[in-house]
C-alpha cells in the first residue's frame, strides 16, 4: 500500500508536471476495473485512433516519464529527414542489470503505409508499465526480461502517409528520393489528392466504350460489364489513382517519393533490385534500419523478436525466399510452430505462415536478418483482416460497403464528385479512403493491439529462463569434494537457436565456479552411468555450447579448499544468474 | 626544341623522377604525401579522403579529368582490395601519376576515379615490426566466436620477424614435400596411395588451447569479404554483415552517386583479364545470378584478348575471386563492365634439363625457381627445427615462402608491369562507348510539319550498358529527347525515349513529326556513354 501510495504522488507530480490536465489519472473511486485492463493508468491514451510520428514520440515522452523505474526512452538513430527513432526500454531498472536481461524487440511501421503496429508497440509499453506490480505475470516478465520497443522504425513516412495524397497501400516507402521511372528526375510525379479529401481515392469517367456501370442499387460501387451483359446504364471507364501528369512525360504518377522496400534492405542473404525489387544499394542503406541492426548487434541478449505490418491476418515467419529454405531448420522450426501456433488461437482470423510459401518469396526481409543472421526467434504480423468486419471466415463480397455503411456511419467512403481533370476532362473521383482496408477501424483497434501484444508477450515468456536448480556437494575424502550443479532452463527458448549453434553466432555460455581450488571439471551427460566429459582447459570456467529449451544441463567440479563454491551462469540471451 | 631532343629530354626527367622513387612499396604516410605531390603536379588531379578506418587511416581518392570531370563517362580505378597484395596499391598509383604524365589527352573524354588502397590498415602489416599477409582492417573481431578477443594471435617462433609456417612431422598429418622442390609442401594424394607425413600450421602457438592454431589474431575485417556478391557469412574477416566497414561504405556510397561510371578496373587477386569469366547458361538464368550473362562473357572474351595481346603476359595464376570480393561486386550487383588483375605474377620458369620436372606447374615451385634465377633475397625461409610447446614430443620445423613475396614483386620490376596495365587502361578507355547523333534528317510535310529522322548511334568499340547494366536500376538508358520550344508539339512519336543498350558501333534509328516553326533540339545520350545534341530547323 505504502508504494502503491508513494507510486501514485510520484506519478501525480511527474504527470502535472509534463501532461496537460486532460491526462490525469481518473479518481479511484469512479472506475471499476474489466479484466485485464489497467483501470486507472498513469497515463491515459487513446486506443481508438491513430498517431503521427510527432504524436507516438509525445506518448512515448509520457510514458517514460510517468515510469521512471520502469523505462528508458532513447533514440537509437536519426530518420532520414532526421527524426529520432525513439525506443522504449522496458524493464524492472530495480532488479538485475538490464541489458544483461534476456531481451524481446519490437517494432512497427516499417512499411509506412501499415500503421498499426506503432499503435501496438505504444499499447504494450502502456500496458506492461501500467499492470507492473498488480498482475503478477507482467511483473514476473519485466523483473526478468527487457523489452526494446520501437513504435515506428520509419516515422518521415509515417507522417507522408497520414499528411500527404495517398492510398491505403502508399507510399510502403522511406522518404529517400529515388528516380523511379530512371529519367533523371527524383520524385517529379506523385500521386495527387485533387479532391482534397486527404485521400488518393480512384478517377472514373463517363464513356461510352467504358467497361463499367454504376451499381443501381449502391451508388458507391462499381460493377464491370461482363461479355454478355447488356446494359442500358451510363458506361464508365475507370483511370486509375487520382493524379495527373505532373511532368508532363506522357504518364501519371510513375515517379513518387522514395520509391524501395525498407523491408528489402535487410543483410541475410541480400539481394540487388534487379533480383530483389525494392532493394536499395546494399544492406541498411535505410538509416532507420541501420540504426535498429546496430542496436542489435550491440545488443546480444536480444532472444525473441517481433515486427508489425498490415494486412491480411497474419503471423509469419521465414524463410521470406525460397532459397533460402535450408536456414530454418528443424530444431528451430518446432519452436517457431509452438508460438506460430497459440497465436493462431490468440489472434481469431489470422493465420500461421511462411513468407516465402505464402505470401511471396522474397530476400531482405527483417524477420530473416534477425533470424538467420543473429539467430533470434522473429515473427512478422501482418495485421487486421477482412476476417474482423463481421467475425466472419466467409466474406460477403459486399462486406466492405456494408461494414462501412452499418458500422462506421459511412464516414470510411468519399462519395463520388466530378473534377475538372487538366488531361481527361470531366471526370469523377471517389471511393474508400486512405485509412479503410488496412488499418484496423477505431472500435476495433484496442482488441486487435491487445490480441497482438499478448502474442508478443507470449513469445517473450518463453526465452530462455536460468536458474541453478541444485548444488549437491559430495566429499572424497583426502580434501577434496565433488560439486555437481543443474542448470535448468524453464522455457522453450535455448539459449542458442539452432542456427546459432550452426554458426556460433553468439558467444557460448560461461558457467564459473569460484571459491574454491578447482582441480577438474566436467559436462556430466547421464548421473546414474557417470558419463561425463572433461573440459581439459581452464576448468573453472566452463564453455556450454548452448543450455537447452525446457531442459538441464549438469555440470560437475572436483575441487579443493575449504571455501563456499560461488556459481554463475553468464549467457548473452539466457542472463547472468548466481547462486 | 626540335621533337628529338624534347624526346630524350623527357626520358631524362623520366629516369630521373624514377630514381627519385622509393625502393620499396608505400605505408600510409609515404603514400599520403606521393598522392598530394600529384595532386600539386597538374591541375586534372583532385585528392580527398572519403572516409577514416577503425584504424585511423585515409581512404584517399584521386580525381583525374578535365572539365566538367562528373559529366564525362568514367572509370574507377581501385588498389589495395587485399591488404596483402600491396603491389595493387602501387599499381594503382603509378596508374595516376602515368596518366597525368604521359597521356593526360585521355582525360579530354574519359574521368578516372582512383582509389589506390581500399585495406589501409592492413597494408601497414607489410611495415611493421613483425611482417605477415594480412587483409582484416582494425575493427575488434572475434574470429572464432568464442567470446574472447585477439587471444590467439601467430607467434613469431623463429624471431625473424616475419611470420612463415611450421611442418610438424605426424604420421596423422595429410601433408608431404613436392617431388620437384622439398622445401614445398602438398597435399598427399591419396588416390594414389601417397600417405601424409606433416601437419601444416601458420607460424605460432596454441595460445588459448582450443585445438586451433592462430585463428584470432588481431583484425578485422576484410575489403573484399565484405561486399554483398556471395557475401560469406559467418566467416572469419567477412564481418556480421555486408558493407559493414566504413571504407567499404564510403567507397559504395561514392560510386553509387556516379552515375557517369561505365566501367571498374581492379588491381587485386581477382583475374578476369588473363582469362575471362565463363559463362554458365544455369547460373546465369537462375534468379539469383551466379554467371556472368552470355553477352557479358563475350565482351569479357574479347577485351581479355585484348589484355593478354598488349601486356604480352602469360600464364597466370588462377584467378583469386571470393566471396564478397569487389572485382565480381563491380559486376553482378553494381552492372559495370568489371576487370582487374593482379597486374603482375612470376613469369613461368622452364625446367631446367636434368632437373625434376614441375609437372603439376606448382606456382610455388616455380616461384622458388623463378626467384633463384633473379637473384631476389628472402624470399624464402630454410626449414629450420625449433623446440614446440605445443608439440613436445615432435619435430617441429618453421620456414617456408615469406609473406608478400609471391605476390608482389622487387619494385624494380613494378615499372614494367605497371607500364604495360597502364597502357592496356588507355588502350580501354579508347574503345568507351560514345553516343552520337548520325545521318540527321529533316522533311517538310506541310501544314507546318516537319518530320525529323536520326540514327542514335554509338560510336565507341565497347557496348553503352552491360547485359547486366541493362538490369540495374543504378545504370542510366539512354535517354532520347525532343527538347521542343514555345508552340511546337510532337505530333507523332514520343517525346522522350529511351535505349537499353547499343552496341559498340550500333544503332537506332527514330522518327519523329514535329508541329511548329523555328528550331528543335534533339538530345541522346547517358551519363556514362556520352551525350550528343543536334539542333534541327523546322521546315
Amino acid at each position: 500500500m505504502k508504494r502503491y501510495i508513494s507510486n501514485l504522488f510520484a506519478g501525480l507530480i511527474m504527470v502535472g508536471l509534463t501532461l496537460p490536465a486532460t491526462s490525469f489519472a481518473q479518481n479511484a473511486d469512479e472506475v471499476f476495473r474489466a479484466a485485464g485492463s489497467p483501470h486507472n493508468p498513469k497515463v491515459d491514451i487513446a486506443f481508438n485512433r491513430y498517431y503521427t510520428a510527432e504524436g507516438l514520440a509525445e506518448i512515448s515522452k509520457k510514458i517514460a516519464a510517468a515510469h521512471p523505474d520502469l523505462v528508458r526512452r532513447v533514440s537509437i538513430g536519426k530518420s532520414y529527414e532526421g527524426r529520432d527513432i525513439w525506443m522504449l526500454q522496458v524493464t524492472n531498472y530495480k532488479k538485475g542489470v538490464a541489458d544483461r536481461k534476456p531481451g524481446f524487440y519490437v517494432d512497427g511501421n516499417i512499411h509506412s503505409n501499415e500503421i498499426q503496429g506503432a499503435e501496438i508497440s505504444i499499447y504494450t509499453a502502456w500496458y506492461l508499465t501500467e499492470n507492473f506490480g498488480d498482475v503478477d505475470y507482467i511483473t514476473d516478465m519485466l523483473d526478468n526480461r527487457i523489452f526494446y520497443i520501437v513504435p515506428t522504425i520509419n516515422p518521415d513516412a509515417r507522417n507522408n502517409y497520414m499528411k500527404e495524397a495517398n492510398t491505403g497501400s502508399s507510399p510502403r516507402s522511406g522518404m529517400m528520393p529515388l528516380d523511379d521511372d530512371r529519367d533523371g528526375l527524383v520524385d517529379e510525379d506523385g500521386l495527387d489528392d485533387l479532391d482534397g479529401d486527404g485521400s488518393v481515392t480512384s478517377m472514373r469517367r463517363k464513356s461510352e466504350y467504358g467497361d463499367f456501370i454504376v451499381d443501381p442499387l449502391d451508388p458507391r460501387k462499381m460493377l464491370q460489364i461482363g461479355p454478355d451483359d447488356i446494359t442500358t446504364a451510363q458506361r464508365y471507364e475507370m483511370l486509375g489513382s487520382e493524379g495527373i501528369d505532373n511532368d508532363g512525360d506522357g504518364r501519371v504518377n510513375e515517379d513518387r517519393p522514395g520509391v524501395y522496400d525498407p523491408n528489402r534492405d535487410w543483410a541475410w542473404k541480400w539481394q540487388p533490385d534487379y533480383i530483389q525489387r525494392g532493394a536499395l544499394k546494399y544492406p541498411f542503406s535505410a538509416p532507420e534500419n541501420r540504426a535498429v541492426a546496430d542496436f542489435v548487434l550491440a545488443h546480444p541478449n536480444i532472444a525473441g523478436a517481433q515486427s508489425f505490418h498490415n494486412s491480411g491476418g497474419m503471423i509469419l515467419r521465414g524463410p521470406g525466399a525460397e532459397e533460402d529454405l535450408a536456414t530454418y531448420n528443424r530444431a528451430d522450426l518446432r519452436i517457431y510452430d509452438a508460438i506460430g501456433m497459440k497465436g493462431q488461437k490468440m489472434l481469431p482470423g489470422y493465420r500461421y505462415l511462411t513468407v516465402y510459401k505464402d505470401l511471396y518469396s522474397v530476400f531482405g526481409g527483417e524477420l530473416d536478418w534477425f533470424y538467420g543472421s543473429r539467430g533470434i526467434y522473429t515473427f512478422t504480423n501482418e495485421i487486421f483482416s477482412s476476417f474482423a468486419y463481421y467475425k466472419s471466415n466467409n466474406p460477403d463480397r459486399n462486406q466492405s460497403y456494408d461494414f462501412d455503411q452499418e458500422l462506421l456511419a459511412g464516414d470510411a467512403f468519399t462519395p463520388w464528385a466530378t473534377y475538372n481533370h487538366p488531361t481527361y476532362g470531366e471526370v469523377e473521383i471517389g471511393g474508400f479512403k486512405k485509412n479503410f482496408g488496412r488499418a484496423t477501424p477505431g472500435f476495433m483497434l484496442e482488441e486487435e493491439l491487445h490480441r497482438n501484444m499478448a502474442f508478443a508477450l507470449y513469445h517473450a515468456h518463453h526465452m530462455p529462463l536460468l536458474s541453478i536448480d541444485k548444488v549437491t556437494e559430495k566429499d572424497l575424502g583426502g580434501g577434496l569434494r565433488e560439486i555437481t550443479v543443474v542448470i535448468k532452463n524453464d522455457r522453450m527458448m535455448p539459449t542458442h537457436a539452432s542456427q546459432d549453434l550452426k554458426y556460433k553466432i553468439e558467444r557460448p555460455d560461461f558457467v564459473t565456479i569460484s571459491g574454491v581450488d578447482v582441480q577438474a571439471g566436467m559436462i556430466v551427460q547421464d548421473l546414474d552411468l557417470n558419463l561425463s566429459t572433461e573440459q581439459k582447459v581452464d576448468p573453472a570456467k566452463m564453455v556450454l555450447e548452448s543450455i537447452p529449451g525446457n531442459g538441464i544441463v549438469t555440470l560437475r567440479w572436483i575441487v579443493s579448499g575449504k571455501g563456499k563454491a560461488k556459481i554463475t551462469v553468464d549467457s548473452a540471451k539466457g542472463g547472468v544468474i548466481t547462486n | 626544341m626540335n621533337q628529338k631532343v624534347k624526346k630524350w629530354v623527357l626520358g631524362a626527367l623520366f629516369l630521373f623522377s624514377v630514381s627519385l622513387q622509393a625502393q620499396d612499396y608505400n605505408n600510409a604516410n609515404q603514400l599520403e604525401q606521393r598522392l598530394k605531390q600529384l595532386a600539386g603536379s597538374s591541375p586534372d588531379v583532385k585528392l580527398e579522403s572519403i572516409t577514416k578506418t577503425d584504424g585511423g587511416k585515409d581512404i584517399w581518392m584521386l580525381t583525374l579529368g578535365k572539365g566538367d570531370v562528373d559529366s564525362k563517362p568514367a572509370m574507377a580505378v581501385v588498389g589495395g582490395v587485399e591488404g596483402a597484395h600491396v603491389l595493387g596499391v602501387e599499381m594503382a598509383v603509378r596508374f595516376a601519376e602515368g596518366i597525368v604524365k604521359d597521356n593526360a589527352n585521355v582525360l579530354e573524354k574519359t574521368t578516372f576515379y582512383v582509389f589506390p588502397n581500399m585495406s589501409p590498415d592492413a597494408t601497414e602489416q607489410y611495415f611493421a615490426k613483425l611482417k605477415y599477409e594480412r587483409s582484416g582492417n582494425a575493427k575488434q573481431t572475434d574470429d572464432d566466436r568464442d567470446g574472447k578477443l585477439n587471444e590467439d594471435p601467430f607467434d613469431d617462433l623463429n624471431g625473424d620477424g616475419i611470420i612463415t609456417w611450421m611442418r610438424v612431422e605426424d604420421a596423422t598429418g595429410d601433408w608431404i614435400t613436392h617431388p620437384a622442390d622439398s622445401r614445398v609442401m602438398i597435399k598427399a594424394n591419396k588416390g594414389e596411395g601417397e600417405k601424409g607425413k606433416y601437419k601444416i600450421f601458420t607460424e605460432g602457438r596454441d595460445n588459448d588451447k582450443d585445438g586451433s592454431f592462430n585463428e584470432d589474431g588481431e583484425g578485422g575485417i576484410h575489403f573484399r569479404k565484405n561486399l554483398t556478391y556471395e557475401f560469406p557469412y559467418f566467416e572469419a574477416g567477412a564481418g556480421e554483415h555486408s558493407v559493414s566497414e566504413k571504407e567499404n561504405r564510403a567507397l559504395l556510397d561514392f560510386l553509387y552517386t556516379k552515375w557517369n561510371l561505365y566501367s571498374v578496373f581492379t588491381f587485386g587477386p581477382g583475374n578476369n583479364l588473363a582469362s575471362p569469366w565463363k559463362f554458365n547458361r544455369a547460373g546465369a538464368s537462375k534468379r539469383v545470378v551466379t554467371s556472368i550473362l552470355s553477352e557479358d562473357a563475350d565482351l569479357n572474351k574479347f577485351i581479355s584478348d585484348a589484355y593478354n595481346k598488349t601486356t604480352g603476359m602469360k600464364n597466370a595464376p588462377a584467378s583469386g575471386e571470393q566471396g564478397g570480393d569487389f572485382l565480381q561486386w563491380a559486376y553482378f550487383h553494381f552492372g559495370r563492365l568489371s576487370v582487374g588483375t593482379p597486374g603482375w605474377w612470376a613469369p613461368t620458369v622452364k625446367d631446367e634439363e636434368g632437373g625434376v620436372a614441375n609437372k603439376d606447374k606448382n606456382q610455388e615451385v616455380n616461384f622458388l625457381r623463378w626467384a633463384a634465377q633473379e637473384n631476389l633475397s628472402n624470399y624464402f625461409v630454410d626449414w629450420k627445427e625449433i623446440s614446440h610447446p605445443d608439440f613436445p614430443n615432435q619435430k617441429v620445423e618453421v620456414g617456408g615462402i615469406a609473406p608478400f613475396k609471391m605476390n608482389n614483386p622487387p619494385m624494380s620490376m613494378v615499372g614494367d608491369a605497371s607500364k604495360k596495365n597502364n597502357d592496356f587502361i588507355v588502350e580501354l578507355v579508347g574503345m568507351q562507348a560514345d553516343v552520337k547523333l548520325v545521318n540527321l534528317k529533316s522533311e517538310a510535310v506541310g501544314k507546318g510539319m516537319t518530320r525529323i529522322t536520326v540514327d542514335v548511334y554509338n560510336a565507341g568499340t565497347l557496348p553503352t550498358h552491360t547485359q547486366m547494366g541493362t538490369r540495374s536500376r543504378w545504370l542510366m538508358p539512354i535517354r532520347v529527347e525532343v527538347k521542343l520550344g514555345k508552340d511546337q508539339e510532337v505530333i507523332s512519336g514520343r517525346r522522350i525515349m529511351t535505349i537499353n543498350n547499343l552496341d559498340g558501333d550500333g544503332s537506332q534509328q527514330f522518327t519523329w513529326l514535329v508541329k511548329g516553326n523555328g528550331s528543335v533540339q534533339i538530345e541522346a545520350g547517358a551519363p556514362h556513354a556520352g551525350v550528343d545534341n543536334v539542333t534541327v530547323n523546322l521546315k
